[in-house]
């Protein structure tokens, strides 16, 4: 479909192909690199790449911006009264080990904690889980894709049987009659994915975007579905009950791969289009529609993201709109099915192989004494050395104040801005007792610190990392590290060293990692045997699982049926819940937050490159005009904003594109500019996703 | 230059990118030479990219009292000569789309000029290659009579749509430059 194949060759420069670095689309794209000094210089669009085509967004335009940038940090730094002084690696070294070694001997190993990222290859990922158990010892270690995937996983989980984002490739999607989007400002935060999107509209497919602000997604949808924050499970059981009563349901499908059919049948019974109406705000004849449109697709996608994830009925939520998939039998076919976004690069890869408190590579469980046994003969370690399961992301850094957790190794994370109730974790990482952070810049984490760490951007590093699609592809290293800065894998061996477990980390490079890797998930549900570095670049990518080596890869998971104990997919039959915090009279309004096209999660990378900061500098409040003349506010005044938890002050800006009841603020700042302040930490009781998109907030012209 | 720098303006997501890819291009100096504007940020997200139409007859080059503006065979209006250009910015104030802007540090007008370095290569302009909508394309001309001629498909600000019976009223019979 690329109509596009020539580049232009400079004199004096190369090309090297590699993906972007920043969200789980991994665009493919050629960093132009200046042969003399082998420095980064620029991109090129790569064609052949099949997710993209060449396209990119502004992000990933800039992206190899980061390299070269003046802010990098190069040297380790160690904090000495309240400033940041340059050290040697054996400095910093000698002082984690030191500090490390007294505060596990003082309250025990589990003092220590691990909090991983996921914009980081497959190996690193992997090898974080690994540092933790084996090098720390403890069973304290999360991740930040807990504030992004996990209530994604869960639902796939429990519904599917297997955590994978996507049941079709991309590309695909020209094919397919009809798009669902729940929650996924797709436009904005996956920009790339809209090419398939509009290609479909152009063969007369149709769009349906369930979302409380008229996005550049939802505005040129056929029916927009503009419902109250928190109410999307109502709403996907109020588009199952006219999909069930007007006869849209696949029963054959139903009868041979689904469980559950009865009790969702009489749980959605309820919900009739004017209840549906009530709970969730839309106006009936758009939820009526939206369901004949769905049901009459021959070939159909639901697709999700943050928007209805990051709640306090998280997967609730996915497995209500996964049901719509079920039973219109459209899972395991070409061209159809059910999606998730992935938010990080590696959002998928990063959590299958052991960075999440209660799992081990492969997504085997730790409760599993079977898979613990396994994972031990694999790193070699005797299996009751194996720490049982930690706690999620929030609860981890909540128990710093109750002084469970003492110590902590924060690695490519950012958790100061990216967690809710801000202030709240503020305090904790100020109250830990020594801090080291692996980042390339000083981000708002690393400067509470007491160690920071320098390491490598994206591009100077080789790995994996895996797609929105479930597609394992390669990121190639593009130049030698800038100044001291290590690979992350290195740094965490080198400390392991330190701690007296360097046995478990001798690797001269990623590859080797990787392959450690492949043995590790095999036979688990996430299995990458079969997958190499070879295969990975004569395919355009491995999709997983991929159990052995003649294996090609499984663009269409369950086709035949579910990796459940009986082979059939489980219903999620769920009632509706109010949000975590309702609207009251105290605080009347609905908060929400996201994202703008221009930055990435917490901003510490696109906050540093001008021409995103140029075009988005500081964070807004937007709001419908009516919302604004109840508290007499113009566009561009002030206005505070102030919740249960906290309150700021933010700029408003008017737009009639966004509900009446809701204020939406972009999260990307730290410090004074974070909205995550405000935001409530009520978390899913399943996998433990805060709720970052419903809260009850209260405006005051400041 | 066997190609037409296409648009379409309903596709636009507001993204940037083209803008972005724009300061990415050889000899743009990291400056964008295309824009991307809200019709009504008030009513609705719908924006448009606002290019350089690089017009049969130019007025930026036609008010150019020193001849800065030079035009390539194949039609492409090249931004302004750095010899040449005397800094009086006629130019900014006579292009009715608002395209040349003045670099007062370097006292000269800079303009798209269509990623000469690639187009004359028949290679795809930055913004055109990025677009991740397509609402910037560089196509052949066929292709382009084709698209031209069918519905758009998506609702234009003001929620009317084009229909067989008016499209005319919302794609003009000739635009653009093409030249054989």
């Amino acid at each position: 479909m690329a109509t596009e194949t020539k580049n232009l060759h400079r004199k004096g420069e190369s090309f090297i192909p590699t993906h972007c670095s920043y969200c789980g689309m991994q665009c493919g794209m050629n960093i132009r690199v200046d042969d003399a000094t082998g420095n980064v210089v620029g991109i090129e669009p790569r064609y052949e790449w099949p997710v993209n085509q060449g396209r990119l967004c502004p992000k990933g335009v800039t992206a190899y911006q980061q390299v070269e940038h003046p802010d990098r940090i190069l040297r380790p730094l160690i904090k000495r009264n309240g400033k940041f002084i340059e050290a040697s690696w054996e400095e910093a070294y000698d002082l984690i080990e030191r500090k490390f070694k007294e505060i596990a001997t003082k309250y025990g190993k589990d003092a220590l904690g691990v909090y991983g990222g996921v914009s980081m290859t497959n190996e690193k990922c992997y090898l974080v889980g690994k540092y933790a158990r084996v090098a720390l010892g403890t069973k304290h270690i999360d991740y930040n894709g807990r504030y992004c995937m996990s209530s994604a996983a869960g639902g796939f989980n429990a519904t599917l049987g297997m955590d994978r984002g996507s049941t079709l490739p991309w590309p695909d999607l020209l094919h397919s009659d009809c798009f669902f989007l729940a929650g996924s400002n797709t436009a904005e935060c996956h920009p790339t994915s809209i090419t398939w999107f509009w290609r479909g509209r152009d063969r007369g497919a149709k769009l349906i975007v369930a979302d409380p602000r008229e996005t550049p997604t939802a505005r040129i949808a056929d029916v927009h579905l503009d419902l109250k924050p928190g109410t999307d499970s109502a709403l996907a059981n109020g588009i199952a009950h006219i999909l069930i009563k007007e006869g849209y349901v696949d029963n054959e499908y139903v009868a041979q791969r689904v469980n559950g059919f009865e009790d969702l049948e009489k749980m959605v019974e309820r919900f009739t289009p004017e209840y549906t109406s009530r709970l969730t705000g839309v106006a009936q004849e758009k939820i009526i529609k939206a369901a004949h449109m769905y049901g009459e697709a021959e070939k159909s996608v639901v697709m999700f993201a943050r928007g209805v994830e990051q709640q306090r009925k998280g997967v609730d939520n996915v497995g209500s709109y996964t049901n719509l998939a079920l039973i219109r039998g459209q899972i395991g076919k070409f061209a159809s099915g059910v999606a998730t976004f992935t938010g990080q690069g590696n959002g998928q890869g990063g959590r299958e192989h052991g960075q999440k408190a209660d799992l081990l590579p492969g997504y085997r469980k730790l409760t599993e004494p079977k898979a613990v046994q396994y994972i031990s003969q694999v790193w070699g370690i005797d299996p009751a050395e194996m720490p049982g399961p930690g706690v999620s992301a929030y609860e981890m850094l909540d128990s710093i104040h109750q002084g469970t957790v003492r110590a902590m190794h924060v690695i490519c994370s950012n958790p100061a801005v990216s967690s809710p109730n801000a202030q709240h974790v503020w305090k904790a990482l100020e109250k830990l007792e020594f801090l080291v952070v692996n980042d390339f810049f000083l981000s708002e984490t690393a400067e509470f610190a007491d160690v920071v760490l320098p390491t490598t951007t994206w591009a100077e590093d080789e790995g994996t990392t895996t797609n929105t699609e479930g597609r394992v592809i390669k990121i190639n290293q593009i130049r030698k590290p800038a100044g001291e800065s290590k690979p992350d894998w290195q740094i965490l061996s080198e400390i392991a060293a330190r701690m007296d477990r360097g046995k478990h980390f001798e690797y001269e490079n990623a590859e080797q990692i990787f392959n450690e890797l492949r043995v590790a998930s095999k036979g688990g549900k996430a299995d990458y045997y079969g997958i190499t570095y070879e295969k990975i670049e004569k395919q355009q990518g491995v999709f997983w699982p991929c159990p052995d080596l003649d294996h090609p890869g499984t663009p269409y998971v369950y086709q035949d049926s579910f990796p459940t104990p009986d082979g059939k997919a489980n219903l999620r039959v769920v009632d509706w819940q109010e949000a975590g915090e309702i609207q009251s009279k105290e605080f009347p309004e609905i908060l929400t937050t996201g994202r703008v096209v221009f930055h990435y999660l917490s901003g510490n990378q696109t906050r540093r490159i001008d021409f995103l900061m140029e075009k988005c500098p500081e964070p807004y409040a937007e709001m419908h005009p009516e919302m604004a003349s109840k508290y007499n506010l113009q566009d561009g005044e002030e206005v505070e904003l102030e919740t249960r938890r906290a309150k700021m002050k933010l700029k408003v800006r008017l737009t009639k594109a966004i509900r009446k009841d809701t204020v939406f603020v972009p999260y990307h700042w730290g410090k004074e500019l974070s909205i995550n302040q405000l935001t409530n930490p009520c978390l899913d009781p399943v996998s433990r996703m805060p709720e970052f998109k419903v809260c009850a907030v209260r405006l005051r012209k400041s | 230059m066997n190609r037409v720098l296409y648009l379409e303006f309903e596709r636009c997501i507001g993204c940037r990118a083209c803008q972005a890819a724009c300061r990415e291009c050889g000899g743009h100096d990291a400056k964008e030479r295309n824009y991307v504007e809200y019709i009504d940020f008030m009513e609705s997200r719908q924006t448009f990219p606002m290019m350089c139409m690089h017009c049969k007859d130019p007025a930026c080059a036609r008010v150019c009292p020193a001849n800065a503006i030079q035009i390539t065979k194949d039609g492409v209006v090249l931004s302004a000569m750095e010899e040449k250009c005397i800094g009086c910015r006629n130019c900014t104030f006579g292009c009715p789309f608002g395209i040349p802007k003045f670099d007062f540090e370097k006292n000269i007008m800079y303009k798209c000029d269509m990623c000469y370095e690639r187009t004359s290569q028949d290679i795809s302009p930055m913004c055109a290659s990025v677009c991740p909508s397509e609402a910037i394309r560089f196509i052949g001309f066929e292709e382009m009579m084709e698209l031209r001629r069918k519905r758009a498909q998506s609702n234009l600000l003001q929620g009317k749509k084009p229909t067989e019976q008016n499209k005319w009223n919302f794609v003009p019979e000739t635009f653009g430059v093409y030249t054989e």
